[in-house]
């Protein structure tokens, strides 16, 4: 029935498509093509690429994805009630009501479980950290150390732990 | 299909939504093909996108214009969004070993369930006759074509199945507590296995680098 | 079909009425407008680089590009040319296919997104911006599907997939880490934004985005104000909008996408080429489609006072004027506000804008009620205070419990 009104969109699509595949093929034909190892390497601000890229990611993105799914749905349903609530009168109302506040009610529980925190955490630095102090033998400040659990510093530094109280 | 389908009638499928059928009925099945056949996970959930996606052209040429935008919204804007968040996040986005098969005797039991299907549809549509099941417009036509299809549904999901309605958002509520209870810290801190790459301790000697050296040089 | 088209029988009828039989003429009419659109959009996003340029360059006490045509206006053209001429590098890690893909994903969905946009037409006595070309009625608007606002949504959550599959399939941290930010904050205002757009609805009556703006040229409130969205309904749904609309198109103070100091060049990073133009062509077109939605939904679109002449041709001229006022905004956006933290972006979005957005729409719908069944407007607004404050401090105390729960964590030596 009304596939019409969908003409223009589908006319666009088709046109935004020519538009890229005529750019790419311009781009084909005048580019130059003088590929060499670093360029094809990862971007590394020059250096040869050190680590790889990270593989795990904390997983509060994928409770927002989650979330955001709960509220897509609150959204689609929203939608048609916006579009007859006055129809619909109280009962409509009461009805939507009921509705976001199931949603806002577990909104509020996955919020209340840290789930939406993105900030550092606060106490979870460990006590005995290595700091990067001077000591009467050497003056270098270690950089890098900072903010490192005690047992991995002590590699490469054989002084002892300065206590919580340093 | 009969020929009396495509020719008079009212609501008749005309050429042009023909054509539209063909082409996104066979993009979704190329899609859902893609979607089993692929073995990088990222390429399986791309295929899904366009299958969804023709799903959607296919509600557009039904009249169904509010069904086809919540396909894209919901299942290609956020469903799929997830799956590939999950894809990311668990980091396993290499080939697919589909020698290692986790769960025991899973495809023979999917062939069944998939040949059980099929035959579902088509005893359907001996019963309850073609049209019902493949959805030709003399059956699945707009009730009311002055009156766009989401008033239709917004009187509907807040009247006669205001129930339904409800029951979807204790269900959302449900889905929201098992994520948080699966994604939930836990209040005794375990230490999760490092990735192999993170295995090196933090070395500041220049040359003492790699695992190997540095556990030796803690003892 | 009858020739003097009111609002309410568009209302009745849903769509161009141009489209309704198809015909050779009305191919070709499409077509047209089509290719129009199509040039303004590129016209336009030229225009719009520029001009920001030119406009941060103001601010910044600089000149800017000024040696390419007069006031420097075809650097943007330069540019792009030049792009044609630059090397196309995939890199060795990456997953080709997708990696080829991802550009048409970004900038598809740019180009479609425009296509529901109102942009000219006489709105006044009822007219409903209803012109005649070619002796066929049309609506100066490419398409008017009646779903048309969630074809905005639809598109705006397609547009994810451009940026999250481009980091995904560079193979390489910096894009990864920024399309990972990226998805994750374009979905989360997403939820803002859908919200906002539903306060409209309720206020307008339908999805369609000609009739939004038809609804929106009607008397305002006394006769003297306009009839807009944004007064409609009442300010805030704009506001939440405002912000929205600036993290999903990434730009300052929200584009930690491509913090510089943080993430290179983000997602696009490994892009060279026309590969990364497509990208930039894509950001740009969608700040510009984005203020064409801002002035569609809430400023009544090109609905205007006709001063003289052809009334469709007002309705252009009102519709340039007003998403110039938004490009403007946006520039001015970057050139002021300092980017915000990753977890300030999140908080913004999720604990303030989306409750509040939600709690928004439940106080138009019982405003609009309390009208209908003539309730006291004071008592209906005293308990609407009631409610909010009790939702306000749920909501704190859920915060409040949710920062402990993380905080407390200890991590052992």
């Amino acid at each position: 029935m009304g596939l019409g009104q969908y003409l223009p969109i589908f006319v666009m699509l088709v046109l935004a498509l020519v538009f890229g595949a005529m750019s790419r093929v311009a781009s084909h034909i005048l580019a130059p093509r003088l590929s060499t190892v670093a360029k094809t390497d990862p971007y590394e601000c020059g250096i040869d690429a050190s680590q790889e890229p990270p593989e795990r990611f904390p997983v509060t993105f994928y409770l927002v994805a989650m979330i955001f799914i709960v509220f897509d749905i609150e959204i689609i349903f929203m939608f048609p009630y916006a579009a007859v609530f006055s129809d619909l009168g109280v009962f409509g109302f009461v009805a939507v009501a009921i509705f976001a506040f199931a949603l806002f009610e577990s909104f509020v529980y996955l919020i209340g479980n840290g789930a939406m925190e993105w900030g550092p955490a606060r106490k979870a630095k460990p006590e005995a950290l290595v700091s990067p102090e001077r000591t009467a033998a050497t003056t270098i400040r270690r950089v890098g150390t900072e903010g490192r659990p005690a047992a991995a510093a002590t590699v490469a530094d054989r002084t002892p732990v300065p206590t919580e109280a340093a | 299909m009969p020929e009396a389908v495509l020719l008079g009638g009212e609501q008749t499928t005309t050429a042009v939504e023909w054509v539209v059928f063909i082409i996104a009925a066979t993009t979704t099945l190329l899609g859902s093909f893609g979607v089993i056949m692929a073995r990088n996970p990222v390429h399986a959930a791309l295929s899904l996108v366009g299958s969804l996606f023709s799903v959607a052209v296919l509600f557009l040429n039904q009249g169904a214009e509010f069904l086809a935008a919540v396909q894209v919204i919901v299942y290609t804007g956020a469903i799929v969004i997830l799956i590939l968040f999950v894809l990311m996040l668990l980091g396993i986005d290499t080939e697919e070993d589909l020698e290692d098969e986790p769960l025991r005797g899973q495809m023979p039991v999917a062939v069944g369930i998939g040949v059980l299907l099929t035959a579902s549809v088509f005893a359907l549509t001996q019963l309850v006759g073609f049209d019902v099941v493949t959805g030709t417009p003399e059956v699945t036509a707009a009730i009311r074509d002055d009156m766009p299809n989401i008033n239709q549904i917004g009187r509907l999901l807040f009247t006669d199945f205001v129930v339904a309605t409800q029951l979807a958002g204790v269900m959302l509520t449900v889905a929201v507590v098992g994520a948080v209870v699966m994604a939930r810290r836990p209040r005794e801190y375990q230490p999760i296995p490092e990735p192999e790459s993170m295995d090196a301790p933090l070395s500041l000697d220049p040359t003492d680098q790699g695992a190997d050296n540095g556990a030796e040089v803690a003892d | 079909m009858s020739l003097l088209v009111t609002g309410s029988a568009i209302v009745a009828q849903q769509g161009d009425p141009l489209l309704f039989d198809v015909d050779l003429t009305a191919v070709g009419i499409v077509v047209g407008k089509v290719l129009v659109i199509f040039a303004f959009l590129l016209v336009a996003t030229m225009f719009m680089v520029w001009f920001e340029r030119k406009l941060i360059s103001d601010m910044q006490n600089r000149i800017g590009p000024n040696l390419a045509g007069p006031f420097g206006i075809l650097q943007t053209l330069a540019d792009g040319i030049k792009f044609f001429f630059k090397e196309d590098l995939i890199p060795d890690r990456a997953q080709r296919r997708v990696f080829i893909l991802a550009p048409f994903l970004s900038f598809v969905p740019a180009f479609l997104l425009f296509v529901v946009i109102p942009f000219g037409g006489d709105f006044n006595d009822g007219n409903a911006g209803v012109v005649t070309i070619f002796g066929r009625e049309t609506f100066l608007q490419v398409a008017d599907p009646p779903i048309g606002v969630l074809f905005i949504l639809a598109m705006s959550s397609l547009a994810v997939y451009g940026a999250m599959l481009a980091g995904w399939s560079s193979g390489s941290k910096y894009p990864l880490l920024g399309s990972v930010r990226q998805s994750a904050q374009m979905i989360s205002y997403e939820a803002a934004m859908g919200l906002a757009i539903i306060a409209v609805v309720v206020k307008t009556g339908s999805l369609s985005t000609h009739d939004i703006v038809v609804t929106q040229a009607g008397e305002g409130l006394g006769g003297i104000l306009p009839n807009w969205g944004v007064l409609l309904t009442l300010g805030v749904p704009f506001v939440i909008f405002v912000i929205a609309a600036t993290a999903e198109l990434n730009r300052p103070p929200f584009d930690l996408v491509e913090a510089e100091q943080e993430l290179v060049g983000g997602f696009h990073t490994e892009y060279s080429s026309i590969r990364f133009a497509l990208f930039f062509l894509a950001e740009f077109m969608n700040t510009v489609t984005m203020s064409a939605i801002f002035v569609t939904l809430f400023l009544g679109g090109p609905a205007g006072p006709v001063l003289f002449g052809p009334g469709w041709l007002w309705g252009i001229i009102w519709f340039a004027l007003k998403v110039f006022v938004f490009l403007f905004m946006f520039v001015w956006f970057r050139a002021t506000l300092p980017r915000l933290r990753y977890d300030q972006l999140m908080d913004l979005g999720w604990k303030v804008l989306i409750p509040l957005s939600l709690g928004w729409i439940l106080l138009l719908v019982a405003l609009d009620l309390a009208q209908d069944q003539n309730w006291n407007l004071f008592a209906v607004g005293i308990g609407a205070a009631v409610v909010f404050f009790c939702a306000a401090m749920l909501l704190r105390a859920a915060v409040r419990s949710g920062q402990a729960t993380r905080h407390t964590l200890e991590v052992p030596d």
